[in-house]
């Protein structure tokens, strides 16, 4: 048997429907549909009156989310796009967000967001907005890169009192494949070695942790051995796994496919400048997304995001420093 | 609760609604002298940030307040000091958090009409107008996912408030789910310093609810009694199964958008017009004219007031303030999920 | 009558801006096309703008001794259309007086007063890469092994540029280990630290052999008798009184002038060198200073100096020529920028061109160690040269 990162989501939220009746799923087209990625598919079936459909009302929606979270439940809100949440925006950040912290009351809402970049999805069903949502203090952003912890991770998240923004990448959803789902996964909020090495570090997380390890492949035979660091959650930032392996390797090399501009990989590269300076051999670099809209056509899309060729690239460059 | 338009003659009616009102009018009072009192300590400066007072509002808002349960849900806006009192918010709670108590229910962290208690059914509003709306639908849908019936909820926004788009995805998305909702709308006739007409252009915002599929209802807002009957008959439809109710008032804002604004711009012929009527004092006509009550109850009840606020204006000043070395400064609850990163250590 | 701007002409390759030093003409001149107006000056050289078109001069725009950038308008010359057309200028567009006799609007949005970008790419400062770039991470480990970036000296890099890798560090340590190691005596610490520092600044020498036979008759005659040392720092005591300016320390684009004239002199004292400081030298006569020098040097060599005869000296005098040595060029001291070196004496041929004969002469050498940001060669030998005419009139000491 083999399971997609897609269908794990799915699997992780019949989990959270059976194991919790607290759960429900509020969404656009996310019940009899099964979701416009099907990530919700037969769960309206199996578990009658606790799959929703939404009106195309990103507020409300959030809204409507916090409220029921406010009466103890545990709602999972699908946007579409992770691009549309910004419509919702409002809700997430000023309503959920600061809800405990004003108020005692958890906020326990996970937001999935089907994000990232796939060719021929242009400006705006392409975006990677981990970045600001991370910004936003009162909430939990995850960013799982593999089946396994796209299964755990999420369960998890519907788990967790707090809001959680659910990053899943759309790229990943038909193209990660796993043998079996897992029955144990690392803590939330901490780091995975993907791949070890000791000459330079890849941070990435998410599709990027794939691209890295392409990269850090392609560059086993010129003898350097790279370290891959995937994150997992991008806040809380698992710091204290970044700085151990840069203690190892004496090289940063940032990766995220959202936009540069003040984000996580900036806070990575801010965090090692600041609390390892001493570690580091070579300035840290970053590689991110053009600062342009994400384009529609196949040939602008490959190179506005960064991939494997171009992690290698500005690695060379670092190791030859 | 009343299901049908007040009416004094009808039989056994009459106790009943003297006790209403005598509840409402104690209330309005009350948020009356209270926002006077918050007026005076602004002025005196104990109080940070704004101070937004309910002048002219009162009867409307203690309408919900005296038309809710207390297994009910309401998230008051603005100018709801006096609902937020019949509701069953005390005092104390108002003054601790206008005067940042660290004991307060909002412990410094926010402040003036940004206060409630969640698990109450009391909910503290962000300032994003039309925001709360769809938080009150996520509440009732939440009650009717646990069973939970025979349940209202009530929010308020402004005429201003309208204009957002989150009234119109929280309205419409109340009527799609049936929701047991009433939105209180005081068109006090202006958005801040914009009037109607630069805010709206349908002739009655009760027209909006044809729109939405919701039964609307009109009010003079300056008028205790027909706020009483109104919103209280909306509050009964929600409650029967009718869906959501939207109850549009007409009345005029007494004071400033808050204590910085001398509203200036609103216009003098609005002030002399019915519309400009106090309503505290339209109250008290109506308890004189029906002999509810006569001016020696209504001046020991004024006195009793004061006595509640001041005693309790001179407690919260010696509550501790919040201490920025004793605060948890983190506004995730889930404790390993908390930063780590602190910034340069202090 | 339209106006023509000034502008601070590219001056020569690698110059980025000048100092302004002189105004040629006043304001309200009527000058040539290519007249001299204003005399700036660069790092390298001083040189004349010149008047772009025949005109008056409106006035200038910039202050006498400040420095302005390649391009910036300096002033303005009004001139005709004709004599403007004459110099092959553009008449400016849009002249605010001659279009509308009021001030245009600067136009924010036109090429010229875009705000430009940051500049990219500047090149990469010498020290960030190569054999003399240290990582972070190297640096680190260096502090945590208290070590110094002259103790990689002897270090081949195996990295880009021969750059030294934590590797070789790493490497370089280990060798070490196997070798016979003593911990150095906090004077030599001391002593290496001051060297390092001093060793920052482009140090020069220059030399000048002085005849010491008066000098060492009116030594031979004095009681006590003054060391060769003494004299030779009351000559310079003396020399710097008359122009202290070559003393002074050059910190930014600032002299620091010496407030007084305190000189030390070396003492060799266990395992490095003690600097003790006679204060006011230039206004204590060689006889008052002999016993005052003679208790210096034994305080020093028992390592009693007091702290007001330590620190805060303008210049130092060491005599090598104890050593035997006819020369050497020693390192000033890193807050002082002269040292003043003296060779051993030695008798010489010396050809006398009235009896024309050699006669013996006794000869030795003195240096002038300075940090030629200071001073250059002229101002070193010209204050070289004053010592040794002291010297050679030791009454005047």
């Amino acid at each position: 048997m083999s399971i997609t990162y897609l269908e794990a989501i799915r699997e992780a939220q019949a989990v959270a429907l059976r194991d919790d009746p607290r759960v429900f799923i509020y969404g656009q087209d996310v019940a009899a549909f099964g979701g416009a990625f099907k990530a919700t598919k037969n769960l309206a079936r199996e578990f009658p009156g606790r799959v929703f459909d939404a009106p195309i009302s990103e507020d409300a929606m959030i809204g409507m989310a916090v409220g029921a979270a406010v009466e103890g439940l545990r709602p999972i809100v699908e946007m579409q796009f992770a691009d549309f949440s910004t419509a919702g925006f409002n809700q997430i950040v000023n309503q959920a967000a600061t809800l405990f912290w004003r108020t005692k009351i958890p906020c326990s809402l996970t937001v999935r967001l089907p994000f990232g970049g796939t060719s021929g999805s242009g400006p705006f069903h392409s975006q990677s907005l981990e970045t600001i949502y991370a910004h936003y203090p009162g909430l939990i952003v995850m960013t799982p890169a593999t089946v396994e912890d796209a299964y755990s991770m999420l369960i998890a998240a519907v788990a967790i009192d707090d809001p959680v923004i659910f990053c899943e990448h759309k790229f990943l959803y038909y193209h990660l494949k796993a043998e079996a789902l897992p029955s144990e996964a690392l803590p939330v909020g901490k780091a995975r070695i993907a791949r070890e090495g000791r000459d330079l570090t890849i941070v990435a997380y998410s599709a990027m942790v794939h691209e890295a390890l392409a990269a850090a492949a392609e560059l086993a035979p010129e003898g350097w051995q790279i370290e891959v660091v995937d994150l997992r959650t991008v806040k809380p930032l698992d710091t204290d796994t970044v700085m151990a392996s840069v203690a190892r390797t004496g090289r940063l090399l940032c990766v995220g496919e959202a936009w540069p501009w003040g984000g996580v990989t900036a806070e990575v590269i801010a965090r090692v400048a600041s609390e390892g300076f001493g570690l580091l051999d070579v300035p840290p670099q970053r590689l991110n997304a053009k600062d342009t809209p994400i384009p529609y056509h196949p040939n602008l899309w490959a190179a506005h995001r960064p991939t494997a060729r171009a992690i290698a690239v500005a690695a060379r460059k670092m190791l030859r420093q | 609760m009343f299901d049908t338009v007040l009416d004094a003659s009808v039989v056994g009616e009459t106790d009943r609604l003297r006790e209403l009102h005598l509840s409402a009018y104690r209330f309005m009072l009350q948020a009356r002298l209270l926002d006077e009192k918050l007026a005076s300590l602004y002025r005196a400066g104990k109080i940070h940030g704004g101070v937004f007072l309910s002048r002219g509002q009162e009867a409307l808002s203690v309408a919900i307040g005296v038309s809710l349960r207390k297994t009910d849900v309401f998230a008051p806006l603005i100018r709801d000091s006096a609902g937020r009192l019949a509701f069953g918010e005390t005092i104390l709670d108002s003054l601790q958090t206008c005067l940042g108590s660290a004991l307060g229910p909002m412990r410094g962290r926010d402040g003036n009409v940004h206060r409630g208690k969640p698990r109450e059914g009391y909910l503290a509003m962000i300032s994003h107008l039309g925001a709360m709306i769809s938080v009150v639908n996520g509440t009732l849908f939440a009650r009717r996912f646990k069973g939970v019936k025979d349940v209202v909820g009530v929010t308020c926004i402004g005429d201003g408030g309208t204009a957002t788009g989150a009234f119109h995805e929280a309205l419409n998305q109340a009527a799609v789910e049936k929701l047991p909702l009433v939105l209180v709308v005081a068109n006090n006739q202006y958005a801040y310093s914009t009037p109607n007409d630069r805010e709206f252009a349908c002739a009655d915002l009760t027209d909006r609810a044809v729109g939405y599929g919701i039964t609307p209802h009109s009010v003079d807002g300056t008028d205790l009694t027909a706020c009483l009957d109104v919103v209280g008959r909306a509050v009964a439809q929600a409650r029967r199964g009718e869906g959501p109710q939207l109850v549009v008032a007409s009345l005029l804002r007494l004071c400033g958008h808050g204590e910085h604004d001398d509203a200036g711009y609103i216009d003098p012929k609005k002030k002399n017009s019915p519309l400009g009527r106090d309503c505290l004092k339209v109250a008290e006509d109506i308890l004189l004219n029906r002999q509810w009550a006569d001016a020696t109850e209504m001046a020991v009840w004024r006195n009793e007031a004061l006595r509640i606020i001041e005693t309790t204006v001179a407690r919260v000043q010696r509550e501790p303030a919040p201490d920025p070395f004793a605060e948890h400064w983190t506004a995730i609850s889930t404790r390993d999920l908390r930063e780590t990163h602190d910034e340069l250590g202090v | 009558m339209p106006h023509i701007p000034i502008i601070m002409p590219q001056l020569g390759e690698s110059i980025a801006e000048a100092a302004i030093i002189n105004f040629l003409v006043p304001p309200g001149s009527v000058v040539l096309a290519g007249q001299d107006l204003i005399e700036v000056e660069t790092n390298k050289a001083t040189m004349t703008v010149t008047s772009p078109c025949a005109g008056k001069v409106q006035g200038y725009a910039v202050e006498l001794q400040e420095s302005y950038p390649v391009g910036a308008v300096l002033g303005q010359i009004e001139a005709s259309a004709a004599e403007i057309a004459e110099a092959g200028l553009d008449l400016p567009v849009a002249d605010p007086d001659e279009v509308a006799g009021a001030p245009a609007p600067v136009d924010l949005k036109a090429d010229g007063y875009r705000v430009q970008p940051t500049v990219r790419g500047l090149p990469v400062p010498a020290s960030a890469s190569g054999a003399s770039y240290l990582s972070p991470r190297l640096k680190a480990r260096m502090n945590e092994l208290g070590l110094h970036a002259a103790d990689l000296a002897g270090i081949a890099g195996s990295g880009a540029a021969g750059r030294v890798t934590i590797d070789d560090f790493e490497k370089f340590i280990a060798s070490l280990e196997k070798q016979k190691m003593s911990k150095a005596s906090s004077m030599r610490v001391a002593v290496a630290d001051a060297m390092r520092r001093s060793w920052t600044r482009p140090i020069a020498t220059v030399g000048l052999p002085v005849k010491l036979d008066v000098l060492l008759a009116h030594r031979k005659a004095s009681n006590p008798k003054p060391g060769p040392a003494l004299y030779a720092l009351r000559a310079l005591a003396i020399a710097l009184a008359e122009n202290s300016a070559p003393a002074g320390r050059l910190v930014g684009n600032k002299v620091i002038h010496p407030s007084s004239i305190d000189v030390g002199f070396a003492v060799e004292a266990e395992d490095g060198v003690l600097v003790p400081v006679i204060r006011n030298a230039d206004k204590k006569s060689l006889k008052e200073l002999v016993s005052r020098y003679s208790e210096l040097v034994e305080l020093a060599r028992e390592r009693k100096l007091p702290a007001e005869a330590t620190g805060g000296s303008i210049a130092t005098v060491t005599n090598y020529g104890t050593f035997g040595l006819i020369w050497a060029t020693p390192i000033p001291l890193p807050e002082q920028t002269l040292v003043l070196g003296m060779g051993a004496g030695r008798r010489m041929p010396h050809w006398d061109e009235a009896k024309g004969q050699f006669v013996p002469v006794t000869e030795a050498y003195l240096t002038l160690s300075f940090d030629h940001r200071v001073l250059d060669g002229g101002g070193a030998g010209r204050l070289l040269a004053r010592i040794g005419d002291l010297m050679g009139h030791p009454e005047l000491l």
